[in-house]
C-alpha cells in the first residue's frame, strides 16, 4: 500500500511538473516568435487594401500574387524616403524583368504631394495613395521608409525599417526571386 | 435480511473513529481546494487571487489533504487509504496549479496597442493581433481582436466575450479613441505620425496619459503632422467632462480639445479648440476631423494550467468515486 501510493504520488507530481516545465518552454518560445516592428511580421500573409494608385487606377496588393512584390512606405516630407528611392528605381530596372514588383505606398498624403515626388525622382515604378495609412498600420512601421518583401505567396518574407542601400535592397530580394 | 444488509461490503479493515474524523476533514480540505482554485477560473480578474491570504488558504487546505495521504501511506484509513490517497493526490496537484497561478502568476494586466500591433500572449500560447480601423468602425464599437495561436489556428475575440487560452483568461475591453485625420488649408490630405508611441504611423489616438485640467483629471494623447511642422496635443473630454467644464454648445457632448504646437514645442497662434466626433475644427492653419469611439483593449489574467487542473481533478473524482464505492450505500455510516 505505502509503495503503492507514493509511486503514484510520484508519477502525478512528474507529470505536473513536466506540464508546468513544458508550459514555461512554450511560453519562451511563443515569445521570441513575436517581437515587435516589421521584422516581426516574417511569415505573416500580407495584408492587402484596394488603394488608388497615382495614374487614377485602383490597385491593391493582392493584385501581384504570384510575383514577387518590394512594398516601400513612403512620404513627401520624409528625408530618408526621398535619399533611398533612386535605389528603389534602380532596383526596379535591374531586376523587373526577374518578375519583382516595386510598390511605393504614400503614407497619408494626396496625390498632388505624391505626384510632385514621383515626378521630381522620375519614378516608374506605381505608386498606391494611402491617403488612411492603413498599410502602415498594416506593417507595424515603427518608422518611414519602411520596405516590405512579399513572396510569390502572398507572404511576408521579411520587414525592414529605415533607409536601404540598392546592395541592401538586392541582398532582400534576390533569395526570395531566386525560390 | 433487509434489502440494505444485502448489498452491504466487506468493512474497511483497520478503519475507526479517528479515522472517519480524519477522511471527513480531508474531503472537506479537498473541497476548499476545488472550491478556491476553481474561482480563478470563474472571476478571474478578482484580485484577491494574488494576496498572501488567498495563498494561506489554499495551502493551509492543501496541508489537511496533504496530511491524510501521508498518513494513508502509513496504513492508516485501512481499505479507504488507496482511493482517497490518490484523490487527496489530485487535489494537491489542484492546489499547486490554483497558487502557481494565483500567488506567483502575474496580477491582471490591460494591453492597450496600436491598430497593427501584435502583443504576444506567451501564457496564453498565442499572439493577439490589434485589427486596423477606420473612422467609422471605430464609430460602431464593435471591433474585436484576433488571437492566433502557436498551431497557426485563430479565433476572433468580441467584446463581452471571454476566452481561456492555456494559463489566461482573456477578455475583450473597449477603452475611448479617438480617429484623427488632418487636411492642410488647400484640403490636401496630410500624413499623422505618433512618434511617441510604437505604432508610428497610428491615426488612433487612445488617450493613455492622464492631464489635469480646469479642475478636471482629463485623458490625453498626442501626435504630429511631420509636412506643417506642427505637434498636438489632444485631450479627450466625456459627456460628463464637457457637462462640468460648462463649455458653450458642447455641454453633454463628447468632444476633443486640441492644441497646437510648433516644432520647439510652443503654442502656436488660434491653436487651440474643441471639436466635437464628425467635425471639422480650423486651427493654425490645418483643418482636423476627430471621430470618437472605441477601440478594443485586452484584459489578460493568469488561471491555473488546465493540463494540470484536469489531471489533479480526475484523480479526486476517481478518488473519491472509489471510494464511495467501496462504502455500504445504505443501512452503515460511511466509516465504522
Amino acid at each position: 500500500m505505502r509503495n503503492a501510493l507514493g509511486l503514484l504520488f510520484a508519477t502525478i507530481a512528474a507529470i505536473a511538473a513536466v506540464a508546468i516545465v513544458g508550459d514555461y518552454f512554450a511560453q519562451s518560445t511563443s515569445s521570441q516568435r513575436f517581437a515587435g516592428g516589421p521584422a516581426a511580421l516574417a511569415g505573416a500573409p500580407a495584408a492587402s487594401y484596394q488603394l488608388k494608385r497615382l495614374d487614377g487606377a485602383t490597385d491593391s496588393l493582392d493584385r501581384y500574387r504570384g510575383r514577387v512584390v518590394l512594398v516601400n512606405l513612403w512620404a513627401s516630407w520624409c528625408a530618408p524616403c526621398r535619399s533611398e528611392t533612386p535605389a528603389l528605381e534602380k532596383l526596379y530596372e535591374q531586376r523587373r524583368s526577374q518578375g519583382l514588383v516595386v510598390l511605393g505606398i504614400d503614407q497619408g498624403e494626396s496625390g498632388a504631394a505624391a505626384a510632385t515626388f514621383a515626378r521630381q525622382l522620375r519614378l516608374e515604378y506605381p505608386i498606391l495613395l494611402d491617403e488612411d495609412q492603413r498599410y502602415g498600420r498594416a506593417f507595424s512601421a515603427i518608422g518611414l521608409p519602411t520596405t516590405i518583401v512579399v513572396d510569390k505567396s502572398g507572404h511576408i518574407v521579411r520587414g525592414i525599417d529605415g533607409e536601404l542601400s540598392l546592395a541592401e535592397m538586392q541582398q532582400a530580394v534576390d533569395p526570395v526571386l531566386r525560390l | 435480511m433487509s434489502a440494505a444488509e444485502g448489498i452491504r461490503l466487506p468493512r474497511a479493515p483497520r478503519s475507526d473513529d479517528s479515522d472517519a474524523g480524519s477522511r471527513r476533514l480531508a474531503l472537506l480540505c479537498a473541497g476548499a481546494i476545488v472550491a478556491l482554485v476553481f474561482a480563478q477560473d470563474f472571476a478571474p480578474a478578482w484580485p484577491g487571487f494574488h494576496t498572501w491570504q488567498y495563498a494561506a488558504a489554499v495551502v493551509l487546505a492543501a496541508a489537511g489533504a496533504g496530511s491524510y495521504t501521508w498518513n494513508a501511506r502509513k496504513g492508516a484509513d485501512g481499505a479507504f487509504a488507496f482511493p482517497l490517497g490518490v484523490a487527496m493526490a489530485g487535489a494537491l496537484v489542484v492546489a499547486v496549479a490554483g497558487l502557481s497561478s494565483g500567488l506567483l502568476g502575474p496580477d491582471t494586466q490591460t494591453l492597450e496597442r496600436a491598430p497593427g500591433a501584435v502583443a504576444p500572449l506567451p501564457e496564453a500560447g498565442a499572439a493577439a493581433f490589434f485589427p486596423n480601423v477606420d473612422s467609422t468602425s471605430l464609430a460602431r464599437g464593435d471591433i474585436g481582436i484576433t488571437l492566433r495561436r502557436r498551431d497557426g489556428s485563430s479565433l476572433e475575440l468580441l467584446a463581452g466575450q471571454r476566452r481561456f487560452l492555456g494559463a489566461a483568461a482573456l477578455v475583450l475591453e473597449p477603452h475611448v479613441a479617438a480617429y484623427v485625420e488632418a487636411r492642410d488649408a488647400r484640403g490636401d490630405h496630410l500624413t499623422i505620425t505618433q512618434p511617441t508611441n510604437a505604432a508610428f504611423l497610428s491615426s488612433l489616438l487612445q488617450f493613455p496619459q492622464a492631464v489635469p485640467i480646469a479642475g478636471q483629471t482629463l485623458p490625453a494623447d498626442q501626435f504630429a503632422i511631420p509636412s506643417a511642422h506642427r505637434q498636438i496635443k489632444a485631450f479627450y473630454f466625456s459627456r460628463d467632462a464637457t457637462s462640468k467644464a460648462h463649455v458653450r454648445g458642447f455641454a453633454g457632448e463628447d468632444a476633443v480639445l486640441f492644441a497646437v504646437d510648433d516644432e520647439n514645442g510652443k503654442l502656436v497662434p488660434n491653436g487651440i479648440g474643441l471639436a466635437r466626433s464628425g467635425d471639422d475644427i480650423q486651427l493654425a492653419g490645418l483643418r482636423l476631423r476627430v471621430t470618437i469611439g472605441t477601440y478594443p483593449g485586452l484584459a489578460i489574467s493568469a488561471v491555473p494550467l488546465p493540463l494540470a487542473l484536469g489531471l489533479g481533478s480526475l484523480c479526486l473524482a476517481g478518488g473519491v468515486l472509489a471510494a464511495v464505492l467501496r462504502v455500504p450505500l445504505a443501512g452503515r455510516r460511511l466509516s465504522r
